[in-house]
């Protein structure tokens, strides 16, 4: 059940996406994993987050213990209204097993929250919202060609008098 | 490389660097421009939705080597932090040619007469340094028109009267959108006047670039078709076309030096060894000294005042300019006031660039109980992660369908009015020197701290319940808003920090902009504005730079 994406912090994927389709369920739009969602977050982990990863890690190995804890089964293996139901309790601040004190069971769970989202509904480029797909589903469109129509003008003198010039981009 | 001699050095190429530099240079003056971004283009200025100018979680799109870029910044407990660019507390603008034009929302206003004499319309609350500009409107106004016409305003010459106008914009207000319309009705029903605001944009074809293609993700990032109107693609240009001004990017300015009689001669700067090949790479920086007959820093309100304070000298112990003691002191920037709510069903915003297009400013004045107030308007077109983070209503829950689900129903209906509250100054909201953090370079970083005056909270939370009004007066199915708190405020519309003053012992310059105590010394960018009007600064900015480089090209030389 547990596999190690290409972090040197051992990270149990499935639970990853799991939660991530709980954050953002399926339904006549894909839901988080379908939008790619954990590419954006493993690249943030690996990148602007990277002082985050490990505490992430330690939190969906804490998610798994509380569902163990809980009722004996793995997250995974719960139905999607009994993983809703064990998420609604740690984001009350209710949890069974010792969370790590720095990042607690709720704030964990807002932490991803937010990343989720950040995948979601972001441009594409940034490794989620595949083809923009969040983006035809709620009705926005960047309206940008595919290349920029114009860009300021390059600097330069119409006669060269006197000082040097420097490349404008320099 | 030392001994560079110019007729003019201005530091920082943003709206009012870049504009005295146009100016002069086209006045036959040899100019040396120095600015601490680079000139980026179109692709050089990503379109991040995580990193640009209206939400930087991560970074930004036009800061080159962030991490050289610190602040300490001090919060209302006391708490120090050592900021990012992209972090809330170092109070971003971009770095770039152009600085924060070069992606801003382009809203173009004149300030209204009464906010260049705030003190003397409802006197001093305790507590607060609010005081009357040294100038009146009057003055101003042939700057706000040429402002208007070199660098391109669009707008409703017959609506927007705020203040007195001689001549039409010269460009067509942005089009009305069905949103405007609605929220119009609601207007006139409360007895508002409401009209399209002013925008620096182009909505045709003017000065040989294009027209706005009115994309869906304008304030924060660069236009696409260069429509964005700035001094990046007006004055600098022309400044650099004369053959007489020489841009040197990514420039950092350690002081403006003075001679041994105490005259300023110059400037101090590092800037990167240009490598002969083009090759890109980490530049490693040259100590550079450069002289000039007349010096100008447009830095912006922070690194203005940090750079007249990195300038003290033995004649000067205190910094350049701060005898009085009020450089660094009265930052402004705006509390900017937010009601939300939504559309009635049927009703959809378009999704289209810039997005502002009603606005208000019954309140900018003359309020019951409160000192001076805001112009209101609708909001820019909106990124999707922005509308989920800030933009749903407060009931819905943050994950599951129930989340999924508000926001393929509530995207397109979403509805947010706000306004930029003219600040009461506070003495206490400071730039200083950091005295132990020191940059790259070894130069102190700057330090900001304090916050507002309360005066500012209670005209802001007035502000946001009449945008609440508007709403409700228009229709909208729900409305909620969330009261202001004190805080530091400086951000995008940083001001205050060399404020002009007639008697010297009243701020730091003259009311051209001139710094009091050198007769060669200029500052010219938001730290002049003694208060910081009821609307977005750029066109006064603009204004008063066009008004002190005509100064200097009669009176310096």
């Amino acid at each position: 059940m547990l596999v190690v994406v290409s972090t040197p912090v051992p990270f149990p994927d499935g639970i990853f996406r799991a939660l991530l389709d709980r954050i953002i369920p399926e339904d006549d739009f894909p839901g988080a994993t379908g939008a790619g969602v954990e590419n954006y977050i493993v690249r943030q982990l690996l990148g602007d987050c990277a002082h985050e990863k490990e505490e992430i890690s330690r939190g969906l190995f804490s998610l798994e213990a509380e569902a163990n804890a809980r009722t004996g089964s793995c997250f995974t293996d719960l139905t999607p209204d009994d993983q809703d139901a064990l998420l609604r309790e740690l984001e009350a601040g209710r949890s069974s097993i010792n969370w790590s004190p720095t990042l607690p069971a709720a704030q964990f769970f807002t932490r991803v929250i937010d990343l989720a989202h950040e995948g979601f509904y972001a441009d594409p480029g940034n490794g989620g919202n595949r083809d923009g797909v969040s983006w035809r589903m709620i009705g926005y469109d960047p309206h940008l060609p595919e290349k920029p129509t114009a860009s300021p003008p390059a600097l330069e003198p119409r006669h060269r008098r006197g000082g040097h010039l420097l490349p404008p981009s320099g | 490389m030392s001994g560079d001699h110019y007729d003019v050095i201005v530091v920082g190429a943003g709206l009012g660097g870049g504009i005295v530099a146009g100016v002069l240079a086209e006045a036959g003056r040899r100019v040396l421009l120095l600015e601490r971004g680079r000139h980026l283009s179109f692709d050089e200025i990503a379109p991040d939705h995580l990193r640009n100018h209206r939400l930087s979680l991560y970074g930004d799109n036009t800061t080159v080597d962030p991490s050289s870029q610190t602040r300490v910044f001090v919060d209302a407990t006391g708490s120090e932090h050592l900021v990012h660019p992209h972090e809330a507390g170092f109070n971003h603008n971009a770095f770039t040619t152009g600085g924060g034009a070069r992606v801003w929302g382009m809203q173009a206003w004149r300030f209204h007469p009464d906010d260049f004499r705030m003190a003397s319309r409802y006197g001093v609350p305790t507590g607060s340094s609010l005081a009357d500009w040294p100038i009146r409107y009057d003055e101003l106004a042939p700057y706000y028109e040429r402002a208007e016409h070199e660098v391109g305003v669009a707008g409703d010459h017959a609506g927007d009267r705020h203040a007195p106008r001689a001549r039409p914009f010269p460009l067509p207000p942005v089009p009305q959108s069905p949103t405007g319309a609605w929220l119009a009705r609601g207007a006139h029903a409360l007895g508002w006047k409401t009209f399209t605001p002013p925008l620096a944009v182009n909505t045709q074809p003017y000065l040989g670039r294009r027209a706005c293609i009115q994309c869906g993700q304008c304030i924060g990032f660069a236009c696409s078709a260069d429509a964005k109107n700035g001094s990046h693609n007006t004055l600098l240009p022309r400044a650099i076309a004369t053959g007489l001004c020489t841009l040197v990017t990514q420039a950092q300015v350690a002081r403006v030096t003075t001679d041994r009689d105490g005259r300023i001669d110059g400037v101090e700067y590092y800037a990167p060894r240009r490598d002969p090949d083009g090759n890109p790479g980490s530049p490693r920086y040259e100590h550079h000294t450069a002289r000039a007959a007349v010096v100008v820093v447009a830095s912006g309100a922070i690194e203005t005042a940090r750079l007249l304070l990195l300038s003290s000298s033995a004649a000067h112990p205190h910094g350049l300019g701060n005898h009085s003691g009020h450089l660094g002191r009265h930052v402004q920037g705006h509390y900017y006031p937010v009601a939300y709510g939504l559309l009635p069903r049927g009703f959809e915003n378009p999704n289209r660039g810039p997005g502002v297009s009603i606005a208000t400013t019954y309140f900018n004045h003359g309020n019951a109980d409160v000192i001076g107030g805001a112009m209101l308007a609708n909001d820019f077109v909106k990124l999707p992660i922005i509308f989920w983070r800030s933009s749903l209503p407060p009931d819905v829950p943050r994950w599951g369908l129930a989340n999924k689900r508000a926001m393929r129903d509530l995207y397109l209906r979403g509805i947010d009015l706000r306004g930029p509250v003219q600040e009461i100054p506070s003495p206490d909201a400071r730039v200083t020197l950091d005295p132990r953090v020191r940059d790259p370079f070894g130069l102190p970083i700057a330090r900001l701290s304090g916050t507002t005056h309360p005066e500012t909270i209670r005209t802001a939370d007035f502000i946001r319940l009449r945008a609440e009004d508007w709403l409700r007066a228009s229709g909208a199915e729900r409305i909620w808003s969330w009261p202001a708190e004190r805080k530091f405020s400086a951000g995008q519309h940083q001001a205050g920090t060399c404020r002009m003053s007639e008697d010297p012992r009243d701020g730091v310059t003259d009311p051209f902009g001139r710094v009091h105590g050198h007769e060669n010394l200029f500052v010219c960018d938001g730290a002049l504005h003694v208060t910081n009007g009821g609307f977005n600064p750029g066109l006064t900015i603009m204004a008063l730079a066009f008004r002190t480089a005509e100064r200097i090209a009669r009176t310096a030389f």
